[in-house]
């Protein structure tokens, strides 16, 4: 378990607990922090929709330039969003990549029989970018919002409790999950000595499979009692965070509509 | 005085098949200080969460207040503080757990504001509100569960354990914060020498998981054979003035045996 699995899990972990620093950025001042949550989360929200709709990579640079800005005005250090918004574009690429050499177009190369297309190869790209863009500015959302005043804002905007109680319970047990397969790795490094083989560490991973599923199991309905004893047996309700909604709120609004609206038109034509 | 608690037969049996309580009857009275004492594994913390409503028992029931055997009828007035701190704080900030009772328990926000300004201050936690709580040490996390169950002021204070791994300066504040709660109190612990401190009436849970003895304090602490039995040992101003003092005259805290030796003073 000290080798690749302990690893991962370890990395896993820090990741997860990376989501939770991010509080750290939410309580410094800046553009999207001194946003009503309700206008961060709609706005933001609506212009991951207008990067959606686009299909030409231009339009989803000037998002992407926008995305950089608004995390700049806000503090957000950019190499805490890059590696936040890393990992599921890079995914989908990998998904999409196929599409280099399956759409028609130019060639402009071949091997092995394959002819990577011009037309693939900008899917690609667009494809990419758009997630990119897209998930960076989600990650904004959560990294200039305190995640109870996100909640507190999904429930003011009617947004369905079996929604919002599914989003909050998820959230707080996903990091549990793993803050528990970590102790049980520190329990098991503590006890062993040396770098596990690839195989040793697969043999001792299943000896712990087990355990930790119960120790799981066991630990979620501690935590659901903890909640229980204060009220988590009621649908969520943190306290709001939202304030008297002001002209730089609207004026955020009303771009991330107007980008909406942009997007719509250089897609559809008017 | 009103009973608030009001346990009949109650019994709780795992899904493994170990019975943890069997056939507990109890009830405190408003404004009651008692503590739940028993050796490790004897089902203290069982109890708890059965007369806490968080478990549910597999025989008896519990009624509160005179009122209902719900207990999530009456969770706004039941504090109930379980035994790992881990397992109770679960938000992304110190300040957010202290909040999450209140507003769960529908509470004024200004209230909750006001109350968790005040117990940061008292339990020294001013300036870890905005860290994460898996950031703490253990007895940081401690005194935030304290607080965070202390937030939304219930009438009935369940603790379980609630000084583990907390420093003796934070100790005697905790002690000081049970200790002027205008409610009643019941302290689960396996450790004595804080049980005269803070409760009148004690209540011994054996190892079969019955109730073995419930009395005063007094008469628990100094039963040198009865606590032996169950796998405890008397607090440690009891066994120091053993031979000295009159069984009625042992003191059972430290200030008492301060008092009592002064009192010998030639």
């Amino acid at each position: 378990m000290t080798g690749v699995i302990g690893r991962s899990v370890e990395s896993i972990t820090g990741a997860l607990r990376a989501v939770f620093t991010a509080e750290q950025v939410a309580a410094a001042d800046g553009v999207l922090q001194r946003r009503d949550p309700r206008v961060t989360l709609v706005a933001v929200a609506g212009l991951a929709v207008a990067v959606m709709i686009t299909r030409t990579i231009a339009v989803t640079l000037v998002f992407a330039g926008l995305t950089l800005a608004l995390a700049w005005l806000s503090s957000v250090p950019l190499r805490r969003l890059l590696a936040r918004a890393a990992v599921v574009p890079l995914v989908s690429a990998l998904i999409v990549l196929p599409q280099a050499v399956l759409l028609p177009g130019e060639v402009l190369a071949s091997a092995f029989g394959l002819a990577v297309t011009d037309a693939g190869i900008a899917y690609v790209v667009l494809f990419t970018l758009r997630v990119g863009v897209g998930v960076a500015l989600l990650s904004l959302i959560v990294l200039t919002t305190p995640f109870s005043a996100i909640i507190a804002a999904l429930r003011q905007l009617w947004v369905p409790v079996a929604l919002v109680w599914v989003i909050a319970v998820t959230y707080r047990y996903l990091f549990l999950f793993f803050d528990e397969l970590q102790r049980l790795v520190l329990a098991r490094n503590s006890r062993t000595r040396g770098e596990a083989t690839l195989r040793g560490g697969w043999r001792d991973g299943r000896r712990v499979a087990g355990t930790f599923l119960l120790r799981t199991l066991d630990r979620g309905e501690r935590v659901g009692r903890g909640m229980r004893a204060r009220g988590g047996g009621r649908p969520p309700s943190p306290y709001g965070r939202s304030q008297s909604v002001d002209a730089a709120d609207y004026a955020l609004l009303v771009v991330a509509a107007a980008a909406v609206v942009s997007s719509g038109v250089v897609r559809w034509g008017l | 005085m009103e009973p608030v608690i009001d346990a009949h037969g109650l019994a709780h049996e795992y899904p493994d098949g170990t019975t943890a309580i069997r056939d507990v009857n109890l009830t405190v009275t408003e404004g009651e200080r008692v503590a739940v004492i028993g050796a490790n594994g004897s089902g203290k913390t069982t109890l708890q969460l059965a007369l806490g409503g968080l478990i549910e028992p597999t025989a008896g029931s519990v009624e509160y207040f005179g009122e209902t055997t719900d207990a999530e009828a009456v969770r706004e007035r039941l504090g109930v503080l379980l035994q790992d701190p881990d397992d109770y704080l679960f938000n992304t900030t110190v300040r957010e757990d202290i909040e999450y009772g209140p507003a769960q328990l529908g509470q004024s926000q200004a209230t909750a504001a006001r109350r968790v300004e005040r117990l940061a201050d008292e339990l020294g936690l001013d300036s870890l509100l905005d860290r994460p709580p898996f950031r703490l040490s253990g007895g940081e996390k401690q005194r935030a569960a304290v607080a965070s169950v202390l937030a939304f002021d219930p009438d009935v204070l369940m603790l379980d354990e609630p000084f583990g791994a907390v420093d003796a300066t934070y100790q005697a504040r905790i002690q000081q914060r049970i200790a002027d709660h205008d409610g009643t109190v019941l302290l689960f612990t396996p450790s004595l020498d804080l049980v005269a401190e803070l409760a009148d009436r004690v209540v011994l849970v054996g190892r079969d998981g019955t109730i073995a003895a419930d009395s005063s304090a007094r008469a628990v602490l100094t039963n040198r054979t009865l606590l032996a039995d169950h796998g405890l040992r008397p607090p440690t101003t009891v066994r120091l003035f053993d031979d000295i003092a009159e069984a009625d005259d042992i003191p059972l805290t430290v200030e008492s045996a301060r008092a009592y030796l002064n009192g010998r003073e030639p």
